[in-house]
């Protein structure tokens, strides 16, 4: 089943007001409203190998102050899955790894394991000792915990219909 | 409050019930002192934040269908939602199943869920302000923390919900001043409340997270703030966990305590360490030592 994104970026008239209040546009390639610009001109396949999409923090700043109501951390999302869908090679790794690791840690049991979530993620992006000094102090601080959740009846089985990942 | 607190349950989320368990128990000692109900929610599931809806709004949408249903078929009218990343996945995706009949058909064949719609996903800023009120409140402050300077830090998901009416002010939000205001502290007026601590960058690129995190924490030390008071689990790990790495190297000279708001109604409400657990916080919050100057 398809749900449609419901926003229409032609609306936008490229104020810029999203680039401007974005916290990330230092970092992007791409500034949130030329990627706008592209999708409202049926280019937005060129935006799909932007970082733009994958450092977008989903802040919603953009989204809440767009005069033309434009959701544009909404926009994001939806490209992030075309990118995924299509294949597209991601310019930030680290950002995909964390987000099907995430899903993958809360798909087994429906709900997260902190612990075994980082440590996956340190595995994923092949970096085992990545923020390895926070763990203990996070330990220590009871802040970590070693046992996985309890387990929510039949998720698994209802999620593994949504979720092939 | 009656119609809320006989019908209200609480959706804690992950994240409460591990690295920010502070955030619940600390909730649910004010909800005692407030006496105000508030169950959990049996058999919730994630509500799929950071990352379901980063690759798959679909995904996002069931997962908070589920956790909808769950509290329409255990008799909820209302879910409390105190982590702010929770409280934006289900705000958003009850707003959208409730304006579009279709969409909630389909979904809830496709799961095989039955949600009717309706239940309202309450945060935590929203309920104590104007369900509870800072009057009710104040009435239970027995510890004033009187001469406490706060910077109220909102960040991004407890007030911008896109097309949702806020509860507050989406650029400069004061339901939490308010809070704070009649424990007697002093809350402050500075430029960073709402804006972004980096969330999951801090993991994925924390360079730039930093970045974002130097620059709140300079700006509330330089108003002489003497604590940030957050309602976000991810805020105040961000601007907690690695604060005196990030302070040394962006050159910030004092370091700034991060507690959850329901923390400091608690101490200022006499509640013990066993429910606050301020020490689980990386930046110590010595309240005697702040009061004493």
């Amino acid at each position: 089943m398809e749900v449609a994104l419901k926003e229409n970026p032609s609306l936008c008239y490229q104020c810029a007001k999203c680039s401007t209040g974005c916290p990330v546009a230092d970092d992007m390639d791409l500034l949130p409203h030329q990627v706008i610009h592209l999708v409202s001109l049926g280019m937005g396949d060129r935006a799909l190998g932007a970082n733009t999409i994958w450092m977008c923090a989903g802040c919603y700043t953009c989204a809440v102050r767009c005069p033309n109501d434009i959701d544009i951390t909404s926009v994001m999302d939806d490209l992030r899955s075309k990118a995924v869908e299509q294949g597209i090679e991601c310019p930030v790794p680290e950002v995909l790894a964390f987000h099907r690791n995430f899903i993958k840690n809360f798909s087994r049991r429906g709900r997260m394991h902190e612990l075994r979530m980082m440590g996956e993620y340190n595995l994923r992006i092949r970096k085992p000792f990545h923020n390895a000094a926070l763990g203990p102090k996070m330990f220590l601080k009871r802040r970590l915990h070693l046992f996985p959740p309890r387990k929510v009846r039949g998720f698994k089985r209802w999620m593994r219909k949504l979720w092939k990942g | 409050m009656e119609r809320l607190t006989s019908r209200m349950a609480l959706f804690p989320g992950c994240t409460l019930e591990s690295s920010s368990i502070s955030f619940e128990t600390s909730l649910a000692g004010v909800l005692r002192v407030l006496d105000v109900p508030c169950p959990t929610v049996q058999d919730w599931n994630c509500c799929g934040a950071s990352s379901a809806h980063a690759l798959d709004h679909k995904l996002h949408l069931a997962l908070n269908l589920r956790n909808l249903a769950l509290a329409e078929e255990q008799g909820y009218s209302d879910l409390l939602v105190p982590c702010a990343a929770c409280y934006h996945r289900l705000a958003g995706a009850a707003f959208e199943l409730d304006n579009d009949a279709e969409l909630l058909g389909r979904l809830n064949t496709e799961t095989g869920l039955d949600y009717r719609g309706g239940v309202a996903v309450r945060n935590v800023l929203d309920f104590l302000t104007r369900d509870v009120g800072v009057d009710a409140i104040a009435a239970h402050v027995t510890e004033p923390l009187t001469g406490l300077k706060v910077a109220c830090y909102y960040g991004c998901l407890n007030t911008r919900i896109p097309r949702l009416e806020c509860f507050d002010d989406r650029e400069y939000p004061t339901s939490m001043d308010d809070i704070v205001r009649v424990l007697g502290a002093e809350p402050l007026d500075w430029s960073y409340k709402t804006e972004c601590c980096g969330a999951s960058l801090f993991i994925t690129a924390e360079s730039v997270s930093a970045r974002l995190v130097s620059r709140i924490l300079k700006d509330a030390v330089a108003r002489d703030a003497d604590c940030m008071a957050v309602a976000c689990p991810m805020c105040q790990n961000n601007l907690d966990t690695k604060q005196a790495e990030i302070r040394a190297e962006f050159g910030i000279a004092a370091p700034l305590p991060v507690v959850f708001i329901t923390q400091l109604i608690g101490v200022a409400f006499g509640i013990g360490e066993s429910e606050l657990k301020l020490a689980h916080s990386f930046v110590p919050f010595d309240l005697a030592q702040k009061s004493g100057e």
